[in-house]
């Protein structure tokens, strides 16, 4: 023990005992009840079915990066769920408390509403810090994971192993801090954190703790993801992809990388040093024995502004390919996207100290900073008039992916604006901290949902052959945004009524019908998430109904819509050469869709890998031992990883090779897989780009889905 | 892949490692740590000497990395290590020098000056 711990500790089980399970917590022990209940069905259904050897096989050791991005968008789409029912919490707390007087639920321990204010605390920190960094961030390296290699055309990402290593090891965070649920607190200093609040003298418990460790994990199979984005864009592009040729969204995948490898350790650095006070009794943040508390603050946001850009400009690339391809027409203004990206992400590394500018550094640095703010307007600006111009006079589809980018420009907009507002020192002075501020970040992470459902939808069919439904992702997409509506403009009026945010207790009657609205919102984004699990259910149900060939929306642009849907593993039977910046769309044009390869070679593929797996349990071992401060178990994991890695790096992997006779069988089944799947399918083309009449019986001509747009109305 | 893609150990970049300057670099760098921690802790200087002495170890141990560790140089073979230099240096200006400037202004009006600091009074 290096530092002092309030309350009781043993060399076996550090400071975890029975009493830290909160099995008296009226809403936590049910839940508990529930998840254990739901766990052994889902056991005993996989056992049951004898689907053990398929998962371990097919999904857990895989080094394949589309099924590592599809792990990362599920493991993303549970823990979206997860915050928003935190969200409901929230929202549900202050509809209940808001008002004078007594007006809590006794049985619950609460004096206003039915959160105890510690509780209330957790719920916020969680809300913040899963939605960022374990809802958003898993979503969209998930996506750039399958998309990135299959618009380069690559076979895998350069490091496959590493690949799966950032995934398992983000998904150790995410059982650290649902964990946190069950065993202990979690942190209740927001999800940035405080200092000093986050000292051991004033946050005694396990749930600062729990935070530390979440992040750092989360932070390291960020950045381990970062590099191999890196490295295989570099490195890995087919011959013909030129810097000048690259896809919009591996542009924007590139640049967010970029972001992320160089802010990431700056935020892992700012938690060690937390760490260090918290368990080596240093005093980096406190308030005395030199200390300082505004350094953590600053190398917090030196991360974390940064991180929005690394969140917020691939949102931008998945709006960049959704629209041409909706639009009939390629992007407007590439060279001006691809600067304007990177003017963005250069920007991201000069503005972070607009988090605080209350904190009193005076004139001359708040007006760099709120210079600095204010550019970032420029180059986004450039982007949305880029995507405007490509719509204009476009041939419009309005088909869910569609309206969803469309849905996420609109957001966009709303959300600058208002940061253009805050990024003025005199106006950020006066709703600093307020629920203001919470509306305006809503907005720009709602711009990202909107985009990552829209990328969802738009490249769902190249991962599994078969679209989504139309009709259902729309009923979502209204829904959703009316939840938005509802929930976030009370909130931008509630910030000019001066309710600051995290409020346990908002004590202002007249801000009552606003959270009752907010209320009716959370109620109808509640069905917004009923109306995505139904679009899921039928459209799995009805996959024969819509199964697509290679390029499944017939209007698409870029390289990966030239592959087979699914994308086989080995993703390009022979690997492409590059004629031209929108690939797919060139080829249609030249009449080169349907041509084939006419000879193949032998391909090297890498190997799966229990590797990844294991090191990632034991990271998670490894948080939760320091978390608990059971000190053996946390030494025997870090050096069990250690062996493992050595182990791993001493016998590599030589992978296997694939004959070329062996490619032209899997290449021929794989055709004929996806022909046969539509065979007695109605055919869509034209200028709706087969979005409408694939599903009307008037189309059931034969001819090859999705008609290049040279076949159709000509353009203007 | 024009250089033995199959190969690894034959890519210039494991090619110009060596186990000799990684073990200089994390000998350098522990040693510089070490002795800031002790000059640190036994407060051997004045405040304002000791914060320039602790400074000046974390500029060697960070060149000490740099060249041993991520073997960044500017030699012409090793063209993205070059690229990684040159985006160093404007992060190292601004994340180092914009939160000097921010702290020097913040202390300026909250804080009592660090004794031994020139020009402040």
């Amino acid at each position: 023990m290096l530092v002092n711990v309030p309350g009781p500790w043993s060399p076996l089980l550090g400071r975890l005992a029975l009493s830290e399970i909160p099995y008296t917590n009226p809403i936590l022990a049910p839940l508990f009840v529930v998840i254990v209940l739901a766990g052994i069905a889902l056991v005993a259904a996989i056992t049951y079915y004898g689907k053990w050897g398929y998962l371990w096989k097919e999904w857990f050791t895989t080094v394949d990066h589309k099924k590592l991005g599809v792990m990362y968008i599920i493991l993303g789409l549970v823990m979206l769920f997860r915050g928003f029912i935190d969200g409901l919490m929230m929202r549900t707390q202050q509809m209940l408390a808001v008002g004078p007087g007594d007006n809590g639920m006794k049985a619950m321990g609460a004096i206003h509403g039915y959160l105890t204010p510690f509780h209330f605390g957790q719920v916020y920190s969680a809300h913040g810090l899963i939605m960022i960094l374990l809802a958003a961030t898993p979503l969209l390296v998930g996506i750039m994971n399958i998309i990135v290699p299959l618009q380069i055309g690559a076979r895998d990402m350069a490091y496959p192993y590493l690949n799966a290593l950032g995934l398992w090891i983000t998904a150790a965070a995410v059982f650290l801090i649902m964990i946190s649920l069950f065993v202990g607190d979690f942190s209740h200093n927001g999800w940035f954190g405080y200092a000093p609040i986050f000292e051991l003298a004033y946050s005694p418990g396990v749930g600062v703790d729990y935070w530390i460790w979440t992040l750092e994990l989360v932070a390291l199979g960020t950045t381990l993801g970062s590099i191999n984005f890196l490295a295989t864009v570099v490195k890995m592009r087919a011959p013909g992809m030129t810097w000048s040729r690259l896809p919009i969204f591996t542009w924007s995948a590139v640049s967010a990388n970029i972001i992320a490898l160089t802010s990431f350790p700056c935020l892992q650095v700012a938690l060690a040093l937390v760490g260090a006070d918290r368990y080596l009794g240093t005093h980096f943040f406190t308030a005395g024995f030199g200390g300082n508390l505004m350094l953590y603050t600053n190398l917090f946001w030196l991360w974390g502004h940064p991180e929005v850009y690394f969140v917020i400009l691939p949102a931008f690339g998945m709006i960049s390919e959704i629209i041409p391809a909706f639009s009939e027409k390629p992007i407007f203004g590439y060279t001006a996207m691809v600067l304007a990206t990177f003017a963005i992400a250069g920007v991201s590394w000069i503005v972070w100290l607009h988090h605080f500018f209350t904190m009193g550094m005076g004139p001359y640095v708040s007006t760099e900073f709120s210079i600095a703010t204010m550019l970032v307007g420029i180059p986004t600006g450039v982007k949305v008039f880029n995507w405007a111009a490509t719509m204009y006079k476009g041939r419009l589809t309005f088909s869910a992916a569609m309206l969803w980018a469309i849905g996420a420009l609109f957001l966009l907009l709303i959300g600058g604006l208002t940061g253009m507002m805050l990024s003025i020192p005199a106006v950020n002075y006066m709703v600093h901290n307020s629920v203001f501020v919470v509306a305006h970040f809503h907005m720009m992470l709602l711009c990202i949902v909107y985009a990552v459902f829209g990328a969802v939808i738009f490249w769902f069919p190249k991962v599994f052959g078969f679209k989504l439904h139309e009709a259902w992702g729309k009923i979502m997409f209204w829904l959703f945004s009316a939840g938005t509506f509802l929930v976030f403009f009370p909130m931008f009026m509630l910030g000019f009524m001066g309710e600051t945010r995290r409020l346990d207790w908002p004590f202002d009657p007249h801000w009552a019908v606003w959270f009752d609205v907010q209320e009716i919102g959370i109620a109808v984004y509640v069905l917004s998430v009923l109306a995505f699990l139904w679009m899921i259910y039928v459209s799995i149900r009805d996959r024969a109904h819509h199964r697509v060939g290679a390029d499944a929306w017939g209007t698409s642009r870029s390289l990966e819509w030239l592959t087979d849907s699914p994308v086989p593993f080995y993703n390009y039977a022979m690997v492409p050469h590059i004629n031209a910046r929108d690939e797919a769309a060139w080829r249609r044009e030249h009449g080169f869709s349907e041509s084939r390869p006419d000879h193949f070679a032998a391909i090297h593929m890498p190997n799966n890998t229990g590797v990844a797996v294991y090191i990632g349990a034991l990271t998670f071992v490894i948080g939760f031992g320091l978390t608990w401060r059971i000190w053996w178990l946390t030494v025997a994991a870090l050096i069990l990883t250690v062996l493992i890695m050595i182990y791993r790096s001493g016998k590599g992997d030589p992978g296997y090779v694939i004959s070329a006779e062996e490619m032209e069988k899997l290449d021929r089944q794989s055709r004929q897989n996806m022909s046969d799947g539509q065979q007695h399918l109605p055919k869509g083309g034209g200028y709706t780009g087969g979005t409408v009449t694939a599903y009307s019986a008037a189309a059931s001509d034969q001819r090859p889905q999705g008609t290049p747009p040279g076949n159709s109305r000509p353009l203007s | 892949m024009s250089h033995g893609h199959s190969n690894p150990i034959e890519h210039p970049e494991v090619q110009m490692a060596s186990r000799g300057s990684y073990l200089t670099g994390f000998i350098i760098a522990s040693l510089l740590m070490l002795a800031a921690t002790i000059l640190v802790s036994g407060q051997v200087l004045a405040p304002f000497p000791l914060l320039l002495t602790i400074m000046g170890c974390a500029g060697l141990a960070a060149i000490a990395q740099i060249y041993f560790l991520l073997h960044i140089d500017i030699s012409e073979h090793n063209i993205w290590n070059t690229v990684a230099l040159v985006m160093f240096i404007p992060l190292f200006v601004i994340t180092i020098g914009l939160t000097w400037w921010m702290f020097s202004q913040l202390y300026l009006r909250t804080m009592p000056m660090i004794p031994g600091m020139p020009g402040m009074h």
